[in-house]
């Protein structure tokens, strides 16, 4: 378990935090995952074409890995609250106003990515009205699902990381 | 739309992630011109559409395994056994060092924590002064940055070729345009370490066959990897994404297989790990596809290049104020956030200057390095704070030399454009 599961997990009730942590453990799933098929396509590819064997479907499926990999390691990371982010002021503030910027920034980040999920979902919509095919004959929305399901689960993860400090503020805590 | 780009700053400077800022101005900014919002997605998805993306995720990872596994004490050994017997000796190991490591996992702090816990020890051992270790180890943290494969490097180029500005920029140019720039600064800061401790008679070891055999036995497994994929690039050999699949392979091979310093049952914890830097990357790097394509559209960067060439008229005093300004920005912002935010303003109008697409970017990221560790919010101070117990104002302190050696490296680069864009083919 990553340690940002752990604190952050760790103020919601039992049945949640369980929840929670079952679907970690499949994000980190499919992202090992995704990975290591990444390795075995782009590695297969250069034996192959050693070969002089051509495999067409091998750089799109490479660049629609990537995009996966991207989607499923940036929801990893705002689970960690590991996104890139202006830390040099934040540190100097006090632990109360701390909290308070924590559920500012839960607050607006998940905003942001739950009206991304929502655009993202249209854009799925668009590609499954226009019949667009993609790799390998895949119906091109189905490779592009990813999108909402991602923005979705940042959203989520934002909204428990401002949920948290909201109820740490009102509980009085803030010497954390 | 001033009140939501103050709203969205004030959100950047108390730590909102900056995925979520770029992605709120660029929707923000379709909004106000009647475009459809799901447009933001769209640029998203180019991410699929760029093949060199791909080197990113595969690089990373190959970086992390090196970090985890037993290289980085191998090739302090090595570099020791080679360099060791020079007065200040150890400077020269550490500063080779960390720029090898840097290259290869990208400056995020992992040189510091794989390299810098390893050399810090050793550098109170040899007797050196603990100001001048503690800074060399914080400003060697970021050195590398301008060597290939570094990420940097290539999410700069990824940038530039979005922007399309005419001139073709490619990672392979890029890389070979860093070579000499990164050169410099480790001369310079070596030079410097040298000097400083001149009165550190006692060198570290007297140079002797028998150990570099022992050593370059030791890395016989490592040695070929920067020949082969160092060589692989800037031979033509290679396309990047080629290059970064067969240094996953490589390591792969070598550290889980051969040497078995990995263990197969701890590999997906460092693939989840290694993601999630990618992760983040990507994020960025994909809204800010979105937000400049929004500037673009809104043709901000031509109306900046009208605003700042009103007051500035040669290319020498533009590229003067530039290095301030990322100086500052370099402080505040990380090399990757920097990149993708701020070089769709300042390349076009650094073209309009007559300025080099190549030596624009090795200007902007030596600045961006030296920002890693500026007195007194560099990032790097913190996670060297953190990482050896130390107060940050003492690093600050410690700091300021390298720093102003880095500067001087970073000027004569600016100025001396033929530095950047002799090997470039």
């Amino acid at each position: 378990m990553p340690p940002g599961d752990a604190s952050d997990a760790g103020r919601l009730g039992a049945p949640l935090r369980a929840a929670m942590r079952a679907l970690a453990l499949a994000e980190n799933a499919v992202l090992v995952a995704l990975l290591a098929l990444l390795v075995v396509v782009t590695g297969g590819q250069i034996v192959l074409r050693q070969l002089d064997i051509a495999v067409t479907w091998a750089d799109p499926l490479a660049r629609l890995l990537v995009l996966w990999i991207g989607v499923f390691g940036a929801v990893a990371a705002s689970r960690d609250n590991q996104h890139i982010a202006i830390d040099a002021l934040s540190r100097f503030l006090p632990p109360r106003l701390q909290l308070v910027a924590g559920a500012l920034i839960g607050l607006f980040a998940s905003g942001v990515c739950a009206v991304l999920a929502y655009e993202a979902a249209r854009f799925v919509q668009f590609e499954h009205e226009g019949h667009t095919a993609a790799l390998g004959g895949t119906p091109a929305w189905v490779l592009a699902l990813v999108l909402p399901l991602g923005f979705a689960l940042i959203a989520l993860r934002y909204a428990i990381f401002c949920g948290t400090r909201v109820r740490a503020l009102v509980a009085g805590r803030g010497e954390a | 739309m001033i009140v939501v780009s103050l709203a969205l700053l004030l959100m950047a400077l108390v730590g909102a992630p900056l995925f979520a800022v770029i992605a709120a101005s660029a929707l923000a900014g379709f909004a106000r011109s009647g475009i459809d919002l799901s447009a933001a997605v769209i640029e998203f998805h180019r991410i699929a559409e760029t093949p060199v993306l791909v080197a990113i995720p595969l690089f990373t990872f190959a970086g992390y395994m090196l970090g985890e596994s037993g290289a980085p004490q191998r090739v302090v050994r090595l570099t020791q056994a080679f360099l060791g017997w020079l007065p200040g000796g150890l400077a020269i190991v550490a500063i080779a060092t960390c720029a090898l490591f840097t290259a290869f996992t990208g400056a995020s702090g992992v040189t510091i924590i794989a390299v810098g816990a390893l050399l810090y020890p050793a550098f109170q051992y040899a007797g050196y002064p603990e100001r001048f270790s503690l800074g060399l180890i914080t400003s060697a943290g970021s050195l590398g940055v301008l060597f290939a494969p570094s990420l940097p490097l290539i999410l700069y180029g990824i940038v530039a070729q979005q922007l399309g500005v005419g001139r073709p920029v490619s990672i392979e140019q890029l890389f070979a345009a860093g070579l000499l720039p990164g050169l410099l600064m480790l001369v310079m800061l070596g030079a410097w370490s040298m000097w400083r401790n001149r009165g550190l008679r006692v060198p570290l070891s007297a140079f002797s066959w028998a150990e570099a055999a022992r050593a370059v036995r030791e890395s016989a497994w490592e040695i070929p990897l920067p020949v082969v994929v160092l060589g692989g690039i800037y031979g033509g050999y290679f396309a990047v994404s080629e290059a970064a699949a067969v240094t996953v392979i490589y390591v792969l091979v070598v550290e889980v297989l051969v040497l078995r310093e990995i263990p197969l049952a701890r590999l997906p914890d460092i693939m989840r790990r290694s993601m999630v830097l990618v992760g983040a990357v990507l994020a960025i790097l994909g809204m800010a596809l979105a937000s400049t394509n929004y500037l673009i559209d809104a043709e901000v960067p031509a109306k900046l290049f009208d605003a700042v060439r009103s007051h500035i008229s040669s290319p020498l005093t533009f590229l003067l104020v530039l290095n301030a300004f990322l100086l500052v920005l370099g402080m505040i912002l990380d090399i990757f956030s920097a990149t993708v935010i701020m070089i769709p303003l300042i390349l076009p109008i650094a073209i309009g200057y007559g300025i080099d697409p190549l030596h624009l970017g090795i200007v902007f990221l030596a600045n961006m390095q030296i920002g890693y560790f500026t007195p007194p919010v560099g990032m790097n101070l913190f996670i060297a704070s953190h990482r050896f117990g130390t107060p940050v104002l003492d690093l600050c302190r410690a700091a300021v030399p390298f720093f102003f050696i880095l500067l001087a490296a970073v000027l004569i680069i600016t100025y001396w454009p033929a530095l950047s864009l002799a090997l470039v083919r």
